[in-house]
């Protein structure tokens, strides 16, 4: 791969965080600020001497306890995030094939010397590697801004605050877990980044309308040609587990990439964005 | 290789509709080519195809590629300004820089620079803040740095003011075109770029009507303006087209040596507009 | 094929969902995976001559049963 490949595949994520900045950046940081400005409003309500007893409480309980055990109890204070990112997941991945269609802005796109393989693959790889790194970004700007709230608040009630700075560590090690199950999770789900980018690259007006409608339609039709449920069996045993979307630990990391359901996942996805790829062509 | 483009039999049906309905088309390098047509007649089509936009049937090279196959290598070499905006809206000037910087190995970031720096706009606005003609200019300025062997405009003045058509024709023709790079304008304003041209290709409903050099256009076609007691004579060389101007009968004739013509009146090469409706409605006789 | 398939954009929508499907069925069946996950209980879904027979005599049965009660009634005279 050659300097200019790489710089170039550079200029085009660089387009994607432009293009859809409100989703990579704008929506978590709104939900940190609420998050922010909701726990300082409660904190309000809350008498201070219990509050610093509180604290307290938690300085000793986490005391003693390395970082990488406290990390998994941190990580659900994520989901809302988690939950964001999927959301503009999808709000991205219908929409970023189908906009510049609708706007016909397409043609300044295709007047350039970039590959359709290398488009989609650089709305892929923003989505899956990139996005998460600003959320999590976005999420150790809040921690920061509570730890620093809380050591303030400790001290001026003369609590004990050394397990603060574990739980500090222990936050910052939690979002690297969560930036590793963030991308985990988009490969394990990568067939269904392939549907909507499908849809996207398919459908001339109301892509998601395409996009689900004819999910549901191909299971149906599934079951009524050939009596079987395949296709609903195993989108349901690849979503329904809430175990596929975190990791809570850095061991099992290993086995939750490296199996066959995983690769399976992967080279059926694969076959849903090469169709995207050619679909591209079709810019009328 | 002496011409850019070779097209054989292109075909292209959109549902019922025939846009192109078997197009020859060859544009000798260096030229500045003019593709006219009515609305309708298959001109972006036929633009859109040379640059791999759209896929039709034929044979068809572009600067030695065929543009449905290797369409993002050819986007190295030609260029192609629309007649939309087609510039990202919610982009900033220098975002858009940076992006052609970034993608286009042939991109000249500083010439682009020394080209809008003569024109009013700011780097900081996002282009949907732009004037179209400031759009155009930015448009134009970008592809200017760019070393391209082949720019496609497809009515790139359309809907502009005439200060701005004319500094796009200006520019065009001096910073642009150094006799080595070819320009494919189409347009049905006919008028503006006829002094430009140094091929011209006519089209209607889908097929090629007339291609040829400006300079073998004198040794075609003639007009002449016939005495009222020529006209049976006139009629009988079979002209392409007649009509009435100033009290006198035009016939426009198309391969009838000038000599026979002489002595039937006033006799010139007819404009290129002049030209192009006596060929459409040569072609609604037939 | 390949002409064929990238004729217009509903025919490529077809072909990648096509291949897909295949794959997804085809490696269902390989695996073992269980084949259905949802049981329809409505009778009106599974749709097959012989039941339509069955039913059919069913219901001329039900029918029957029915007449034979009106019957007796009638039997019992004034209540």
């Amino acid at each position: 791969m050659n300097k200019f490949a790489v710089l170039q595949f550079y200029g085009l994520l660089r387009r994607e965080v432009l293009e859809h900045r409100n989703l990579f950046v704008g929506a978590p940081s709104v939900l940190a600020l609420l998050i922010l400005v909701a726990t300082a409003w409660v904190a309000t309500q809350i008498d201070q001497s219990q509050l610093a007893e509180g604290l307290e409480f938690v300085s000793m309980l986490f005391d003693g306890l390395s970082p990488f055990d406290m990390a998994p109890w941190i990580i659900p204070l994520a989901i809302p995030f988690y939950l964001t990112l999927y959301v503009c997941s999808v709000i991205y991945l219908i929409n970023t094939l189908y906009q510049d269609r609708k706007e016909m802005s397409v043609l300044f796109w295709q007047s350039m010397p970039v590959s359709n393989l290398q488009t989609v693959l650089s709305k892929i790889v923003a989505i899956v590697f990139v996005a998460p790194v600003f959320y999590v970004l976005i999420m150790f700007a809040m921690y920061l801004i509570g730890m620093i709230w809380l050591t303030i608040l400790g001290i001026s009630n003369e609590v004990d605050l050394v397990g603060i700075g574990w739980l500090f560590l222990a936050a910052i090690v939690s979002l690297v877990l969560i930036y590793i199950s963030a991308v985990v999770t988009s490969l394990w789900l990568l067939p269904s980044i392939g549907w909507l980018l499908l849809f996207s690259a398919f459908a001339k007006k109301t892509p998601l309308l395409w996009a689900g409608g004819v999910f549901i339609l191909a299971g149906f039709f599934e079951d009524f040609i050939f009596g079987t449920q395949y296709l609903a069996n195993w989108v349901a045993s690849r979503t329904s587990d809430p175990n596929q979307y975190l990791i809570l630990e850095f061991q099992k990391v290993f086995e939750r990439v490296f199996n066959y359901d995983m690769f399976f996942g992967i080279m059926v996805g694969s076959i849903l964005i090469v169709g995207a790829v050619f679909m591209r062509r079709f810019t009328d | 290789m002496s011409h850019i483009v070779e097209a054989k039999s292109l075909r292209k049906n959109y549902g019922n509709f025939t846009a192109l309905d078997g197009v020859d088309l060859t544009i000798p390098r260096g030229a500045i080519s003019g593709l006219i047509g009515p609305n309708g007649a298959g001109k972006t089509t036929t633009l859109k195809a040379l640059i791999g936009l759209c896929d039709v049937e034929g044979e068809l090279s572009v600067a030695g590629r065929d543009p449905r196959i290797a369409r993002h290598k050819l986007m190295e070499d030609v260029c192609f300004i629309a007649d939309v905006g087609i510039l990202p809206k919610w982009l900033k000037v220098s975002q858009v820089i940076d992006y052609v910087e970034a993608v286009h190995p042939k991109f000249d970031r500083k010439k682009a620079e020394k080209f809008l720096s003569t024109t009013d706009i700011p780097a900081n606005k996002r282009i949907k803040e732009l004037s179209k003609g400031m759009v155009t200019q930015l448009h134009l300025a970008l592809v200017m740095a760019i070393e391209v062997q082949l720019l496609v405009l497809d009515e790139p003045t359309i809907g502009l003011d005439i200060i701005y058509r004319k500094e796009f024709y200006d520019r065009l023709l001096n910073d642009f075109y150094d006799g080595n790079r070819t320009i494919i304008i189409s347009t049905h304003q006919v008028e503006e770029i006829e002094t430009l041209l140094s091929h011209l290709v006519f089209i209607n409903k889908g097929k090629i009507v007339l291609d040829s050099l400006m300079s073998d256009l004198p040794d075609i076609y003639a007009e002449v303006l016939v005495d009222a007691d020529r006209v049976v004579q006139a009629d009988a060389l079979q002209p392409i087209y007649v009509r009435e101007l100033l009290g006198k009968k035009s016939y426009t004739f198309e391969s009838v040596p000038r000599e026979q013509l002489e002595f039937l009146g006033e006799l010139h090469t007819p404009s290129v507009a002049d030209l192009f409706v006596a060929k459409l409605k040569e072609e609604k006789h037939e | 094929m390949k002409d064929l398939i990238l004729r217009n954009r509903y025919t490529l929508l077809l072909a990648t969902l096509a291949v897909y499907m295949g794959v997804l069925v085809a490696e269902g069946m390989v695996t073992g995976r269980e084949a259905r996950i949802i049981e329809y209980e409505n009778p009106y879904f599974d749709f097959n001559l012989n039941e339509f027979e069955e039913y059919r005599e069913r219901r001329n049965e039900d029918e029957d049963e029915d007449d034979g009660i009106s019957v007796r009634f009638e039997d019992t005279g004034d209540v």
